[in-house]
C-alpha cells in the first residue's frame, strides 16, 4: 500500500505546479492526479540514462547509479507532470518539457541549488519545490548531510534554514528502521555498503551533524537565538541508544537551565507567556522553554538529584509549555520516588506558591500532569509522617476538580477514584471509592480573609460527590463525543473503584446516607477545631442530616438515568462506552432488565464491529472478577451475545465465560448458573428474514450464514458444556452418589425410581431432560453432542441416573436398528420411535461401555457372594485378574469423557477394598494408568486467571464448596476446554492488564472467498432445479410464507449442500474426529431433518446428507491437484496445507475447493476446503 | 504518547504519517484501520467535527478538514480530549497554512509547511506548542517569544 500511496502522494504533490510568485512561466496545464502513463514511460527511460551532468559531488557517480538503478527496482515511484519552474533553473540539462520528480531527483537538486546558493531563485527553488517534496519520503540520504551542512553554514535564509534543521533532525533520527512514515526509501546504509567505492553512510555523518548542532546549542549570540533553539531540538531526536551524545545533550541543557533557571523574582499571578517584557527576559524565557522541552525528551533520571533540581525548576518558569513540561516530569519522578520530589516541591505547594498557580494556566496537559504529580505524591506511604504536606498536594487535586476543561476534571476524578494506570491494587480503589463519596472541598481562604467568614456562599465546603455529579451530568448534554467518550469512561472507573469498595466490605459504604451531612458535620466541626485553612474533613461517623435530601444512592440514579440516555447517541464506540459504564455500575441486587434490554437492542445493530463487541464481552469477565457474586447476572448478559451476534464474538472467551462463572457461582449459584448458560439450547431457532423479535432478549437472531453457523457451533459448545458441567452443578458423582449402585438396580419401577431422583436432583434432571430434547430434535452436530454428553452423565453418575440415561440410548439406537431391519421386515405399520435419528452407530460403542460396566458390577457381586458363602479369601490372581479389569475399564471410559482414575470406580463401590488391597499389596499408586493418548489426562489448571481464587490444592477454607475440591481434586475440570482456552485465558489477562496498543484486526468482509449470500440469491439458485424441488419449495426459506422458514435448506443450496461433506462420507472416520468435519448446515425442527436425511448408515457413499434435488454444481468425477502454497486453515472446515502436497478434488464452491488429502496434517485432518487459487489442477 | 498522526484524502490515501513507538509491522495494520474507520463514519460529517473511537487502551480521535481527514491515535495521558486538544491544534495550524478549511490539491501545495508545523505541535510524541502564532513563528525560525 505505501508503494501505491506513494505513487499517488508524489504524483499528487508534483502535478499541478503552482504559480510561484517569482517566476514566470507555469503550465496551465491542468494536470489532474491520475494521468501518470504517458509520463510513466518517459520517466522511466530518463532515469535510465546515466547521469550526464557535472554534480558538485563528482566522486559520487556510481553510487548515484546503483542508487538510481535500485530505486527503480525496488520502488515504482510516480512520475508527474513537469515542473517547468525547473527547467527554467537547469535549462543545459533537460529540455522536455515533462520532468519527473523522484528521490534522487530531488536528492541532486539540493546539491546543485547548495552550490549555487548565491543566486535568490536558488533559496526560493529549495523553499518551494525541492524541501516540501522532499518530505513525502520517510528518511533522508545521509550523502544529503554535507550539502544541508554547507546550507546551514551559509545560508542566511530563514525558511531555508529551518527546513536545514528538519532534515537534519530526520537524518539524526533514521536508525534504518522506518521511523516517521511517508514513502519507504531504501536502506541507506546497507545501499552504501553495497558500492564499493566508499558510500556514505550514517556513521559517517552523523558526527559531523552532532557537532555542528552542539556548537550552535551553545552559541547565546543574540543574533544566533532562534537558531540554538532549534539546533537543540534537533539534536534530541537522535535516538537514545548512542550514550555519549546522550551525555553532551544533558551537559548542554543542564548548562542552558544553570544559566537560565532560576527566577529571580517571585512569578506574578497571571502572567504566563507574555509578551511584553524586555529582550533579555524574552531570550530567557526562550531558553527556558528549550531547555525543559528537550530535557523532557531525554531519558528520565530518577535518583539524580540535579536532574530533580531542574525539573523543578520548571514548575516557576513563565513560559507554560516549559511548566508543562517540568510537571511531566516530575509526576513521573514522583511515581518512582513521592518523597524526594515532595520535599522539592514542599514550598511551592504553599497556597499562594506556584503550584496554586498553574490552577489558572492556560495550558491543559500541565493541569493534567498537576493532578497526576498531586495524586503520587497524597498518597504516597512514605509521607505518613507529613500530613501537612499531603493534605497540601490534596487540597489542590480537589480544586482540579472545578477545573474548566474536562480533560483536567476528569483526570483528578480518576486520580481521586484511585485510577491511575491499570496497576491498582484494589484495596486502592476501594479507598478511592470512599474518598469520592466521603470527602469535601474546602476552598483554601487566602490569608487576608478572616476565618470565621463562612457566610461567603463560594467558600461553603462542597462534597466532593456532588461536584463530581454536576459535572458529569452536564458532560453528558454534550454534543462533543469525545467528550461522551471520556465521561462515561469516567463513571465505568466509578463503578470499578465502587465495586472495589463493596468487594472490601468497607464500613461507612452506606449509600442512603444523605450526603450533606458530612459539610453539615464539618461546619459543626469547625468551630472546634484548630484547622489548616485548606483542610479537608473526614467524616467516619455518620449523622443524618436535617431536610437534606441527597443521598449517595439518589445522586448516582440521577447520574445513571442521564448515562442510560446516552446510548443513544450515533457513535457505536460512545454506546459501547455507556454500556461498559452500566456494566461496571449495575450492582447483584439491581433488577437487571433494563441493562439486558439495552445490551439486545444495541446488539441487534449491525454497525457494531466485532472487535467492539468482544472488548464488552471481556468487561464481563473484569466484572466477574470484580465481584464474583454476579456470576449468574453476567452470565445472563452473555447469553444476549450468543444470541445476537453468535457470529462477531469470541467463542472461546465466551466459553472461559462460562466456565468461570459456573465455578465462581459457589455452591448456592451453580444450579442458577448452569441454567443461564444452557437455556439458549431452549430457545426457539431465529427466524430468517423475520425482524420480529430482532431486539428481545429471548430471540435468536442470525441474519446471514456465517452467524447461523457460529450460533450453531455455540449451541453445540452450550450442549457440550452441559454434558461437562451437569455433574458438578448437579453435585451428583457416581463415586459418591448418595443411592448405591446395587440399591438402585434393585428397585423395581424404573419410573418412580426416576422420579425419585429427579426431585432429588433437579439440577441433574434438567440437564437430562434437555439433553434428550437436544438428541432428538437438533442438528447433526448438536444431536452428536448431546448423546456424548448423556454418556458422559451417565458415566460420571450414580444411579438411578445412570440407568435412566442407559434407557433412552437404547431406546434411540434400538430406532436405529430398526430402520436398519425395517428393509428386511415388513412393516407391520407400527410407528417405530425414534427411527430416523440415525445416531446408532454412535451410540453403540457407548451402549458397550455402559454394559460392560454393568455386567462387570453384575459379575463381581456375584463373585463376592461366592466368596462370601464358600468363605474364602480373594486369591491374588483373582484380584489381579479384578485390577486388569478395573483398569481395562477405567480406559474404556477415558475414551469418552474424563474421570479421576484415582477415585472412579467402574466396578461399582464394593470393588474399593479389594482394588485397594491389590494396590497396597503390589505397591501401585492410583494415579498411574494407561498412556494411551486417547486417554485425556490433563489435570487442571487455572480455573480463574488469578490466585484470586483460592488454588485448589491449598486451603480449604470452610467456605470452600466441597464439590469444588471434590472437582478440582478429582481433576475434573477438564474439559477439553481449558485446554483451547489458552489463547482466550491470555486475551482475558491481557484485558484485565490494561494491555494492549496494537492496532484491531479489520474485518475482512470483502477479501474474504465467502461473502455471505443473500436469501434472495440463494432462492435464485435452487430456482435453476428440476421439477423435483416443488417440495423443496416449501422449504426453502424466505419467500415462502408456508414454509417453516429453517434455514437449512437455504444455506444448503449455498454451500452446495448436496455436496457438503458430512460426517458419513464415505471414508469411515473414527469418532474423535468426527466433531472435526464441516458441519452441515444449520437445522434446528425435526421434521426438516427427517425429511432431507438419506441414511447415512445404509452407506449411502460419499453423498450423504442430500436433500433430493440435484445440484448442478456436483463434480463429475474426482480431479486432482497439487497444492501450490501453503495454507493455514482459518476455520473449522478449512484444510491446512503443505505446498506440494497430492490433493483429491472433490467439487468447487464460492472459489473454495472442497479437497481430500492422502495423509492427514498435522491437525489430523484429511479433508476440507481450500482456496481455489491455491491448488494447481493437474 | 501520542502514537500516531495521520492525514489522508477522500479515497483513503495517506498524505502523512507520523508514527511514534509503534513498530514497523503495526503501523500497516493501523493504516489499514484508521482508513477504513474514516471510509465508514467520515461520509457526511461536518468540517471539523470529532469522531472518537477506541480499542484496547488506545485512543483514537478524527474529523475532517476540508478534503482532507485526520487521524490521532494516542495512549496513557493522550485520551480522547486531549487527542481532541490536539487536533484542534492541527486543524488550527493547517487552516492557517492554507488559508482555509483546504481542497486536497491546496493541501498538497502547502505540504512542506504543513510538515514543519507538525513538527512543531507533535515532537516525538507527544504535544508541543499549542499556541497558532508561536508556530507560525517557530517554522520561519523565529523564536517562540518575540522582543
Amino acid at each position: 500500500m505505501a508503494e501505491s500511496s506513494g505513487m499517488t502522494l508524489m504524483d499528487l504533490i508534483s502535478a499541478d505546479p503552482t504559480p510561484v510568485p517569482a517566476q514566470s512561466t507555469s503550465s496551465s496545464a491542468s494536470t489532474t492526479a491520475s494521468q501518470p502513463s504517458p509520463a510513466s514511460s518517459s520517466a522511466a527511460s530518463h532515469l535510465n540514462h546515466p547521469m550526464s551532468t557535472k554534480t558538485t559531488l563528482g566522486e559520487r557517480k556510481s553510487k548515484r547509479a546503483t542508487l538510481m538503478q535500485i530505486q527503480n527496482d525496488t520502488i515504482s515511484v510516480a512520475k508527474a507532470a513537469l515542473n517547468p519552474v525547473k527547467a527554467n533553473i537547469m535549462p543545459q540539462r533537460q529540455r522536455q518539457k515533462k520532468k519527473p520528480v523522484s528521490y534522487s531527483q530531488l536528492a541532486r537538486s539540493i546539491h546543485e541549488l547548495a552550490a549555487t546558493l548565491d543566486q535568490k531563485s536558488s533559496q526560493k527553488q529549495l523553499v518551494n519545490h525541492v524541501f516540501p517534496k522532499l518530505a513525502v519520503y520517510n528518511s533522508v540520504d545521509p550523502s544529503l548531510a554535507p550539502s544541508l551542512l554547507m546550507l546551514n553554514q551559509q545560508c542566511e535564509d530563514r525558511n531555508v534554514l529551518r527546513y536545514v534543521y528538519y532534515y537534519l533532525a530526520r537524518i539524526l533520527s533514521d536508525t534504518g528502521m522506518t521511523p516517521g512514515g511517508g514513502i519507504p526509501t531504501p536502506n541507506w546504509d546497507a545501499l552504501a555498503d553495497i558500492d564499493a567505492g566508499g558510500g556514505v553512510t550514517r556513521a559517517d555523518v552523523v558526527p559531523r551533524i552532532v557537532n555542528q548542532l552542539t556548537t550552535e546549542a551553545t552559541n547565546s549570540e543574540f543574533e544566533f537565538h532562534a537558531r540554538r533553539l532549534q539546533a537543540l531540538k534537533a539534536l534530541t531526536y537522535s535516538p537514545s541508544g548512542n550514550s555519549e551524545l546522550l551525555s553532551k545533550l544533558y551537559e548542554i541543557v543542564f548548562g542552558i537551565l544553570e544559566k537560565v533557571g532560576d527566577v529571580p523574582h517571585k512569578r506574578k499571578k497571571g502572567v504566563f507567556g507574555t509578551k511584553g517584557g524586555d529582550k533579555e527576559s524574552i531570550m530567557r524565557s526562550n531558553l527556558q522553554y528549550a531547555a525543559m522541552s528537550a530535557l523532557r525528551r531525554l531519558p528520565l533520571d530518577p535518583g539524580n538529584p540535579l536532574f530533580l533540581h531542574r525539573a523543578a525548576q520548571g514548575v516557576s518558569f513563565a513560559d507554560p509549555v516549559a511548566v508543562r513540561h517540568s510537571l511531566e516530569i516530575l509526576s513521573e519522578l514522583a511515581t518512582r520516588d513521592p518523597y524526594t520530589v515532595a520535599m522539592t516541591l514542599e514550598k511551592l505547594a504553599s497556597p499562594a506558591g506556584p503550584l496554586q498557580d498553574i490552577l489558572h494556566m492556560n495550558d491543559v496537559l500541565a493541569r493534567v500532569s498537576l493532578a497526576r504529580l498531586c495524586h503520587s505524591i497524597s498518597r504516597a506511604r512514605a509521607l505518613d509522617e507529613r500530613p501537612d504536606i499531603r493534605s497540601q498536594f490534596n487540597s489542590i487535586l480537589y480544586q482540579l476538580l472545578l477545573d474548566p476543561s474536562e480533560r483536567v476534571c476528569y483526570e483528578a476524578i480518576l486520580c481521586i477514584l484511585g485510577k491511575y494506570d491499570s496497576t491498582e491494587r484494589m484495596d486502592e480503589r476501594a479507598a478511592g471509592w470512599y474518598r469520592l463519596t466521603r470527602e469535601i472541598l474546602k476552598l483554601p481562604e487566602a490569608p487576608s480573609l478572616s476565618s470565621k467568614d463562612k457566610s461567603h456562599k463560594t467558600k461553603r465546603p462542597q462534597p466532593l460527590i456532588k461536584l463530581v455529579m454536576r459535572r458529569l451530568e452536564s458532560s453528558f448534554r454534550s454534543f462533543s463525543r469525545p467528550v461522551l467518550h471520556a465521561a462515561a469512561r469516567v463513571v465505568q472507573e466509578m463503578g470499578k473503584s465502587r465495586a472495589a469498595a463493596f468487594a472490601m466490605g468497607l464500613q461507612d459504604i452506606d449509600e442512603s446516607v444523605h450526603v450533606n451531612a458530612f459539610s453539615d458535620a464539618l461546619d459543626d466541626a469547625e468551630t472546634n477545631e484548630n484547622s489548616h485553612p485548606e483542610g479537608i474533613r473526614r467524616t467516619s461517623s455518620i449523622s443524618a442530616g436535617p431536610g437534606r435530601n441527597d443521598t449517595i444512592a439518589s445522586l448516582l440514579a440521577a447520574l445513571m438515568e442521564v448515562v442510560r440516555t446516552t446510548v443513544a447517541c450515533e457513535c457505536v464506540y460512545v454506546r459501547a462506552m455507556v454500556i461498559k459504564a452500566l456494566i461496571w455500575m449495575q450492582s447483584p441486587d439491581e433488577s437487571l432488565d433494563e441493562l439486558k434490554s439495552i445490551i439486545a437492542s444495541e446488539l441487534s445493530d449491525p454497525s457494531w464491529p466485532a472487535a467492539l463487541v468482544n472488548d464488552v464481552l471481556l468487561t464481563l469477565h473484569a466484572r466477574f472478577k470484580a465481584t464474583p457474586d454476579m456470576a449468574v447476572i453476567l452470565l445472563e448478559i452473555a447469553r444476549i451475545f450468543a444470541t445476537k451476534v453468535p457470529g462477531k464474538i469470541d467463542a472461546d472467551v465466551l466459553q472461559l465465560l462460562w466456565k468461570t462463572c459456573l465455578v465462581g457461582a459457589g455452591p448456592d449459584g451453580k444450579h442458577t448458573a448452569l441454567e443461564a448458560v444452557t437455556i439458549v439450547l431452549d430457545l426457539p431457532p431465529p427466524q430468517p428474514g423475520s425482524m420480529a423479535g430482532l431486539t428481545s432478549i429471548d430471540r435468536v437472531s442470525a441474519s446471514d450464514p456465517k452467524s447461523a453457523l457460529a450460533l450453531q457451533k455455540l449451541v453445540q459448545a452450550a450442549v457440550w458444556f452441559l454434558g461437562e458441567n451437569a455433574n458438578y452443578a448437579a453435585s451428583e458423582y457416581a463415586w459418591e452418589s448418595a443411592t448405591p449402585p446395587g440399591t438402585a438396580l434393585m428397585m423395581l419401577d424404573a419410573d418412580k425410581m426416576v422420579a425419585a431422583a429427579s426431585s432429588r436432583n433437579p439440577t441433574l434432571a434438567g440437564a437430562l431432560t434437555r439433553l434428550q430434547r437436544c438428541a432428538f430434535s437438533g442438528s447433526w452436530e448438536v444431536r452428536i453432542v448431546a448423546i456424548q454428553a448423556l454418556t458422559t452423565i451417565a458415566i460420571r453418575s450414580g444411579e438411578p441416573f445412570r440407568l435412566q440415561i442407559y434407557e433412552f440410548l437404547y431406546t434411540l439406537a434400538e430406532g436405529g436398528v430398526q430402520s436398519q431391519l425395517s428393509e428386511m421386515h415388513l412393516s407391520n405399520g407400527e410407528d417405530q420411535g425414534a427411527s430416523g435419528t440415525g445416531l446408532g452407530v454412535l451410540i453403540t460403542p457407548m451402549l458397550k461401555v455402559l454394559d460392560e460396566m454393568y455386567i462387570g458390577q453384575d459379575e463381581l457381586i456375584k463373585e463376592i457372594r461366592n466368596h462370601d458363602n464358600a468363605n474364602k479369601e480373594w486369591k491374588d490372581e483373582e484380584l489381579k485378574k479384578l485390577y486388569e479389569n478395573h483398569e481395562r475399564l477405567l480406559d474404556f471410559v477415558s475414551m469418552f469423557c474424563y474421570i479421576p482414575r484415582a477415585k472412579y470406580l467402574p466396578l461399582g463401590p464394593i470393588s474399593a477394598k479389594l482394588i485397594d488391597r491389590y494396590r497396597t499389596k503390589h505397591n501401585i499408586t492410583a494415579s498411574t494408568g494407561s498412556t494411551d493418548p486417547a486417554v485425556v489426562a490433563t489435570g487442571i489448571s487455572d480455573l480463574i486467571y488469578e490466585s484470586t481464587q483460592p488454588a485448589p490444592a491449598a486451603s480449604n477454607s470452610s467456605g470452600l464448596d466441597d464439590d469444588l475440591v471434590n472437582a478440582w481434586a478429582a481433576n475434573l475440570g477438564d474439559d477439553g476446554l481449558l485446554g483451547n482456552n489458552a489463547p482466550a485465558m491470555s486475551r482475558v489477562n491481557e484485558f484485565l492488564a490494561g494491555v494492549g496498543t496494537d492496532a484491531p484486526d479489520v474485518e475482512e468482509e470483502n477479501v474474504f472467498s465467502r461473502p455471505s449470500v443473500g436469501y434472495d440469491d440463494m432462492w435464485a439458485k435452487t430456482l435453476l432445479e428440476t421439477s423435483e424441488l416443488e417440495e423443496e419449495d416449501a422449504r426453502s426459506g424466505s419467500s415462502s410464507p408456508d414454509s417453516t422458514g429453517s434455514v437449512e435448506s437455504s444455506i444448503s443450496s449455498h454451500f452446495g449442500g448436496m455436496n457438503y461433506p458430512s460426517l458419513f462420507s464415505s471414508k469411515p472416520s473414527s469418532q474423535a474426529t468426527i466433531r472435526e468435519e464441516p458441519p452441515p448446515p444449520y437445522s434446528y425442527s425435526e421434521p426438516q431433518s427427517r425429511e432431507s436425511f438419506e441414511n447415512p448408515v445404509a452407506g449411502s457413499g460419499s453423498r450423504s446428507y442430500q436433500s433430493d434435488d440435484e445440484e448442478p454444481r456436483k463434480s463429475t468425477g474426482t480431479r486432482f491437484g497439487t497444492a501450490l502454497y501453503d495454507f493455514t486453515a482459518g476455520g473449522d472446515d478449512e484444510l491446512n496445507l503443505t505446498a506440494e502436497e497430492e490433493l483429491e478434488i472433490e467439487y468447487e464452491v464460492d472459489g473454495w475447493f472442497y479437497v481430500k488429502k492422502k495423509r492427514p496434517g498435522r491437525d489430523g485432518k484429511m479433508a476440507g476446503l481450500v482456496p481455489v487459487l491455491y491448488v494447481n489442477q493437474s | 504518547m501520542i502514537l500516531a498522526v495521520l492525514f489522508a484524502n477522500s479515497v483513503g490515501n495517506v498524505l502523512i504519517e507520523r508514527f511514534n513507538g509503534v513498530p514497523a509491522e503495526e503501523r500497516l495494520h493501523w493504516r489499514t484501520f484508521l482508513v477504513k474507520l474514516g471510509a465508514d463514519n467520515l461520509k457526511g460529517v461536518k468540517n471539523e467535527e470529532l469522531l472518537v473511537a477506541c480499542h484496547k487502551s488506545v485512543y483514537i480521535v478524527y474529523t475532517m478538514l476540508g478534503d482532507v481527514s485526520i487521524f490521532l491515535v494516542g495512549k496513557d495521558e493522550y485520551d480522547e480530549l486531549a487527542l481532541a486538544e490536539t487536533i484542534y491544534i492541527i486543524t488550527a495550524a493547517v487552516k492557517d497554512v492554507c488559508g482555509k478549511p483546504p481542497t486536497e490539491r491546496v493541501f498538497l501545495d502547502k505540504y512542506g509547511r504543513i510538515c514543519l508545523c507538525l513538527d512543531e505541535i507533535v515532537w516525538n510524541g507527544l504535544l508541543e506548542n499549542t499556541d497558532k502564532d508561536r508556530i507560525k513563528r517557530l517554522i520561519r525560525l523565529k523564536p517562540p517569544s518575540e522582543y
